[in-house]
């Protein structure tokens, strides 16, 4: 059976919410991260699918850029864990309520 | 090759500077003064090559634009000019900071490599979009080498300086997109172009917009808010070259950008010449008054660019000439000022020169520099100084004897408080006890004391800066023929056929003979197909062109130079007009 | 015939400064200065050296008189200049007595400095100053010329605040080269004005003279006349400032805080007398512009009478000369003012060497006297200096103009001169220049009583060490005397001596006859004029015994050798005026500081604070929690893409 692309779109939308509910709700910092990694994952899967509806050719550049976004995910995570860790450092919670140090 | 040395390895050098230990400052120093003898000899090399252009990359898009952005540097005789000051006086700065930076030594020469390299990009930038992304970042680099090594309130200072600057070029930012937004790209002449379609209004309006950055950078009255707190709180070094060598950027921004591109019209000639004039007294008024030795310098070299902004205004034909040697003087005159300023900070503790006195008897070879700068500023003929005075003065009687009148008692009020100030810093008796600082080491003082060697050899022989600029005459046709080949022979008349292969080959004959080497001609040709290519697609346009070129001369009758530039823009075959430029100079 | 080249005077002096200044900065750090035998040779040797190059070109030189162009200076659209050198009968008599008596003056300065911690520094300045002057006198062209009279500005500042750690000499330095650069501007804006008329061809002193004489060949006079007395009118500024005329003739008197032998050799020898010159100079336009040559009349006019009695109230003795420059010069510019630039120069030249002598006598005298400067605390010193004493009472017999000596031919000249000159304003100028000369006898007749004649008036334990002056000082004074005594007879008009003439008259002579042709000049007899001048001269004397021989001079406490009482507000009328000048700038640029800047300051201020205001305001939009903002910002972006969606889409 040929995989309808309108199935991966709805799985990708459902990953997506998921990812972003578990980042607003959850408080822990490292759930957070998880919830945008998923959301992000989420939108690859998305591209992924709209590249399989063109055909072959331009197809592939579809795939590739899902790639790249894997590649900066990965650089935004480190990133981002390296932040999470310095802040947990000072403040010695992971409870993201208690960062509200930004608001001026 | 030699201009993208220029600006790019400054940057190159700030990063290699990093390699260097954090504590050892002589061993960075070493390498810092080093690599600043090299840059000086470059920007030299600079001058003396004559004017030189890279071939344009193209470097990106800004969306909403009809062009791209090119990375292309243009060294002309006044753009040369300011990067031999901003190398010169950085080299010295590096010299001089040597005994005042102490550990931080390379952080300080980090700064400066950067600000460097920024104000080489501005003085060399041909391309609209380049110049402004210089012209921004001269600010970071100065900001914080202001707010890392300066004085008391050098936070209040570092803020002040950016933001207000900063702020003065946003109008600019705006305007420049706009401006891209109608013209074919971000080279001089297609903006030119570009402007006469505007109406009247948005022409106002994009030139303030201009202006503003411009009369903030120099500084002119009353944007001057930023100028003395800066000046005063930055370490001394770095305020020799703020004052010596970015400033200038304001004035080089109105002769190379604001004159070529926008039609002006008497109202804002004349204004803008009563505001130099305006600046040159206010500013050696507030001279007369300043207690504060280095903000007594801000002052004075506000008067002094204010009289080269009214000098500029004047547009005479003698006005670039007598511009570029009065900046050039007041490049090294004022920097080497504040760098004596700053060795009699560091031997007094103090700035304010009530508190100072009696250096003569102290260190005699410090008040013989101190002296003889101080006596140079005053533009007594035999220095570059009046050379310059001189001849922007004969520019502006050119306009009536008010003009030179208000110049000439600006001469009157420099003279009093040149000489009050060195009277108060190194004659009579010590206004007080105090520990005494570092004194001049011996190569500072070979280092200033070449500086006012070359005010002396401005002085007496000015053809070395000024025969630079009659290759300028010859450069802006040039400059501008280039551009019109970058936009796909835009200006060529549209019953004009595209080149064929025969033709091509002809040319292509006709440089070897006179004496292209391999690689230029190569260069040439694939620059010339490529924009035969573009050529259909930009046919349209030439009729816009054609029309500019009798428009502006007639239209700006007081602008001579708006003239030469504008209508040097639509020579009748531009590519062969450029090459034959280019052989003429080679030979 | 080849010559010597005409950059050879110029050269060894400023050899001699290179020199020097490398000596003086080098040394500088040292306990002990450098040996004085050597700087003071060096010192000498140089202007010695240019004296006799300028002595072999003056024998040698053609009735043309030289020319040449070293190098181009300037050269831009619409101006251009050249270093050009130009040696003919007027530069020639200025060369030699400025590098003459330049060179006696350095010489002399080796006793006066003696023991001086700036003692190389000093002659540094010296040979500074001697090849500016050279360069002001042998320039071909005024912006050359106008090199040289900054530069010679510039060591006079130099000089006179020589010993700088005296706040007092610095502030009479800044004084004189302020005052001179108002006059200097003048100059400036009068250069330029001259090449808007004719291009920068102009400038050059042939090109000057080439155009004049187009002019009256198209007969185009009325045409250029007044832009031309604009320039004359802005030139002659100039020429007040450097010469210390009214209105700029302030700095002068406060000049003599420098050494002495710097007054005697620039401020009354040489640099003052370079306005003379220059009108001199440039005389075939003046010869031109009527109305300019009569406010110069009236400005030397006025000058010197004002200073002469001025000098009358002085109690220190530089003071005192210095007045009587001013004086002089006044008659100098009177001369001028009738185009008897012959006549002006040749006084410039006797003045020269009477003047320094006087001034290089008070110099010895002051040398004696261990510095004191008021004639009040001197008195009797013929007996204790008898070669300073009989060299001043030479030289004051010269500046009165004692029959003989070289101020009788110069200034009866002058006077015969101006009385000739026309049929009103002639006269009127005659009486008050012989009025003049009658109170210059009584002001130097009273100078020379206070200071050699009567009783010593000073402590007893000052009279034990008066000395007369060594050697290397008296030379040159003597030399000086007899210059004061012989130097007039170069143009002795009574006894058909006209040598000085006729070797200025390819220079001035064209000028004269212009100016002579426009105005009816009657022939007097000379004769009545040198008796006129000798009774004035006579009287004076006689008036000066009569009041000063007699009366008893009483000797003061306090250190200040001010005039008591009204005359010092009377002597410095001007300065009050200056001052209001002054005052007016202060209070402009107290306006700037206090008001215009603080109200730039506020404005920005307030700019600034309304950003912040407005900063403040919007961060309330802030939210506390991070979840919060994230499902905020989350929530924007869908009601972005809705808003996009049911609006149909970007385009």
């Amino acid at each position: 059976m040929e995989l309808q692309a309108m199935y991966i779109q709805v799985l990708a939308l459902v990953i997506f919410a998921i990812g972003i509910i578990v980042a607003i709700s959850r408080r822990n910092l490292f759930f957070v991260l998880m919830g945008v990694e998923l959301a992000l994952n989420a939108v690859n899967l998305s591209f992924v699918g709209f590249a399989k509806t063109l055909p072959a050719e331009a197809s592939i550049t579809g795939q590739i850029v899902p790639l790249f976004s894997i590649a900066v995910a990965a650089a935004e995570a480190c990133v981002g864990f390296a932040m999470v860790i310095m802040i947990f450092r000072n403040k010695e919670s992971v409870d993201a309520d208690s960062y509200s140090d930004m608001k001026g | 090759m030699l201009l993208h040395l220029l600006v790019i390895a400054p940057f190159v050098a700030a990063i290699l500077m990093v390699l260097n230990s954090r504590d050892d400052s002589n061993s960075s120093s070493r390498m810092a003064i080093l690599m600043g003898v090299a840059f000086a000899v470059m920007s030299v090399a600079l001058i003396v090559t004559g004017n030189q252009a890279t071939a344009p990359m193209e470097w990106f898009h800004i969306p909403g634009t009809r062009g791209p952005v090119y990375y292309y540097l243009y060294a002309h005789g006044l753009g040369s000019w300011m990067v031999f000051l901003s190398c010169g006086l950085s080299l010295v700065a590096l010299i001089s900071a040597r005994s005042t930076t102490g550990k931080n030594y390379r952080n300080f020469a980090i700064g400066i490599f950067a600000l460097m390299g920024a104000m080489n990009g501005t003085f060399l930038a041909a391309d609209a979009v380049l110049f402004f992304f210089f012209f921004e970042a001269m600010v970071i680099p100065a900001a914080i080498l202001i707010a890392g090594f300066g004085g008391e309130k050098r936070i209040t200072a570092a803020l002040t300086f950016a933001i207000y600057t900063l702020v003065g070029s946003a109008p600019m930012m705006v305007a420049l997109w706009y401006l891209l937004t109608i013209a074919d790209n971000s080279l001089l002449l297609s903006m030119a172009v570009a402007i006469q379609s505007l109406p009247a209004e948005h022409q106002a309006l994009v030139l303030l917009s201009f202006l503003l950055a411009f009369l903030v950078k120099t500084p002119i009255f009353p944007f001057h808010g930023w100028q003395a707190i800066t000046y005063s709180e930055a370490p001394a070094p770095l305020s020799a070259i703020l004052t010596g060598a970015m400033s200038k950027a304001g004035v080089f921004g109105f002769i190379a950008w604001v004159l070529p591109i926008f039609p002006l019209n008497l109202n804002y000639i004349s204004g803008l010449m009563w505001l130099g004039l305006l600046t040159a007294v206010y500013g050696a008024l507030m001279a007369l008054r300043a207690t504060d030795g280095k903000r007594l310098l801000a002052y004075s070299s506000m008067s002094h660019l204010g009289f080269a902004v009214a000098g500029v205004f004047s547009l005479s034909e003698a006005m670039l000439p007598a511009v570029l040697v009065l900046l050039v003087a007041h490049g090294i005159s004022a920097g080497v000022q504040y760098f004596l300023m700053g060795v009699a900070e560091r031997m007094t503790g103090t700035r304010d020169i009530t508190e100072m006195g009696g250096l003569s008897g102290k260190n005699p070879v410090f008040s013989f520099l101190f002296g003889t700068a101080g006596v140079m500023a005053l533009a007594v003929p035999g220095t570059a100084g009046f050379v310059g005075e001189f001849t922007v003065l004969l520019s502006l009687w050119d306009l009536g004897p008010l003009p030179a009148l208000v110049g000439g008692f600006c001469l009157i009020l420099s003279a009093t408080y040149v000489l009050r100030f060195i009277q108060k810093v190194i004659f009579g008796k010590p206004a007080r006890e105090y520990q005494e600082g570092t004194r001049t080491t011996a190569l500072e003082g070979v280092a200033f004391g070449s500086m006012l060697v070359l005010l002396l050899a401005f002085g007496l022989h000015p053809a070395f800066v000024t025969n630079s600029l009659h290759l300028f005459d010859e450069a802006t046709p040039e400059e501008t023929a280039a551009a019109e080949s970058l936009e796909g022979a835009t200006a060529a008349p549209a019953d004009e056929h595209p080149m064929t292969e025969d033709e091509l080959r002809e040319l292509d004959s006709t440089l070897a003979a006179s004496g292209f080497s391999e690689e230029e001609r190569a260069a040439l040709m694939a620059q010339i197909r490529s924009m035969e290519e573009t050529d259909s697609a930009a046919v349209q346009d030439s009729a816009v062109v054609d029309s500019l070129a009798t428009d502006s001369s007639s239209a700006t009758d007081t602008g001579s130079v708006v003239d030469t530039t504008v209508a040097a823009a639509a020579p009748e075959t531009p590519a062969v007009e450029t090459e034959k430029t280019e052989a003429s100079e080679n030979e | 015939m080849t010559y010597l080249p005409l950059w050879f005077i110029p050269l060894f002096p400023l050899i001699g400064t290179i020199l020097l200044g490398t000596i003086a900065v080098v040394s500088s750090g040292a306990k002990k200065g450098p040996s004085e035998g050597l700087v003071g040779t060096l010192a000498v040797l140089f202007p010695a050296l240019s004296f006799a190059v300028v002595a072999i070109l003056a024998c040698t030189m053609p009735e043309a008189g030289l020319r040449e162009t070293l190098c181009n200076w300037i050269d831009i659209p619409l101006f251009r200049a050249d270093i050009g050198f130009l040696f003919d009968g007027l530069s020639r008599i200025m060369l030699l007595f400025v590098t003459g008596i330049g060179s006696l003056i350095a010489m002399y300065s080796i006793g006066y400095m003696h023991g001086d911690r700036g003692f190389a520094r000093f002659f540094a300045y010296i040979n500074l100053f001697l090849f500016s002057m050279i360069v002001l006198v042998l320039a071909d062209s005024l912006l050359l010329t106008f090199l040289g009279w900054e530069g010679v500005g510039l060591c006079s500042y130099l000089l006179i605040g020589f010993w700088n750690q005296d706040i007092k000499n610095c502030k009479a330095a800044n004084k004189a080269f302020i005052v001179n650069r108002v006059g200097d501007v003048g100059f400036l804006l009068g250069m330029l004005t001259l090449v808007t008329i004719g291009g920068s061809s102009i400038l050059n002193y042939d090109g000057l003279a080439a155009f004049i004489k187009m002019i009256f060949g198209a007969n185009m006079v009325s045409e250029v006349v007044l832009p031309l007395s604009l320039a004359g009118a802005l030139i002659f500024i100039g020429c007040t400032g450097k010469s210390a005329q009214i209105p700029l003739l302030t700095w002068l008197p406060d000049a003599m805080a420098g050494p002495t032998p710097v007054s005697a050799l620039i401020h009354a020898a040489t640099m003052v007398t370079s306005g003379v010159y220059l009108l001199a100079r440039l005389g075939l336009m003046f010869s031109m512009l009527d109305q300019v040559l009569l406010v110069i009349t009236f400005v030397g006019m006025f000058t010197a009478l004002w200073a002469a009695i001025a000098g009358l109230l002085q109690n220190d003795i530089k003071k005192v000369l210095a007045y009587s420059t001013i004086s002089q010069l006044g008659y100098m510019f009177m001369a001028a003012g009738v185009c008897a630039f012959d006549a002006s120069i040749f006084h410039v030249f006797t003045h020269a060497f009477f003047k320094a002598a006087l001034f290089l006598g008070a110099g010895a005298v002051i040398h004696a006297l261990a510095g004191e400067q008021d004639m009040r605390r001197m008195g009797g010193l013929i007996n204790k200096t008898p070669v300073t004493a009989c060299v001043m009472i030479f030289a004051f017999l010269a500046i009165v103009g004692f029959p003989g000596f070289a101020g009788f031919w110069s200034k009866d000249l002058i006077l015969e001169r101006l009385f000739v000159s026309g049929p009103i304003v002639g006269p009127l100028v005659y009486v008050v220049g012989l009025a003049t000369a009658v109170i210059t006898a009584v002001y130097m007749g009273r100078l020379i009583i206070m200071t050699f004649f009567g009783k010593y008036r000073g402590s007893k334990e000052s009279e034990e060490h008066i000395h007369e002056a060594p050697a290397v000082m008296l030379f040159p004074m003597v030399i000086l005397a007899f210059g004061a005594i012989f130097s007039g007879y170069l143009w002795a008009d009574s006894i058909g001596i006209t040598f000085f003439r006729d070797s200025m008259a390819s220079v001035v002579g064209e000028a004269q006859a212009l100016y002579a042709a426009s105005n009816a000049v009657s022939h007097v007899n000379p004769v009545i004029f040198a008796a006129l001048g000798t009774v004035a001269a006579l009287g004076g004397m006689f008036i000066a015994w009569k009041v000063f021989g007699h009366a008893r001079i009483i000797g003061v406490k306090g250190a200040s050798t001010v005039p008591e009482g009204s005359a010092a507000s009377w002597t410095f009328l001007w300065d009050y005026i200056h001052c209001a000048f002054i005052a007016g700038v202060n209070i402009l640029a107290w306006f700037c500081d206090v008001v215009v800047e603080k109200v730039l300051q506020a404005i920005q201020w307030t700019l600034a604070a309304i950003v912040e205001i407005l900063g403040d305001g919007a961060s309330v939009l802030q939210v506390r929690k991070v979840r919060l903002q994230l499902a905020f910002s989350i929530a924007g972006v869908a009601l972005l893409v809705m808003l996009v969606v049911f609006s149909g889409g970007l385009v």
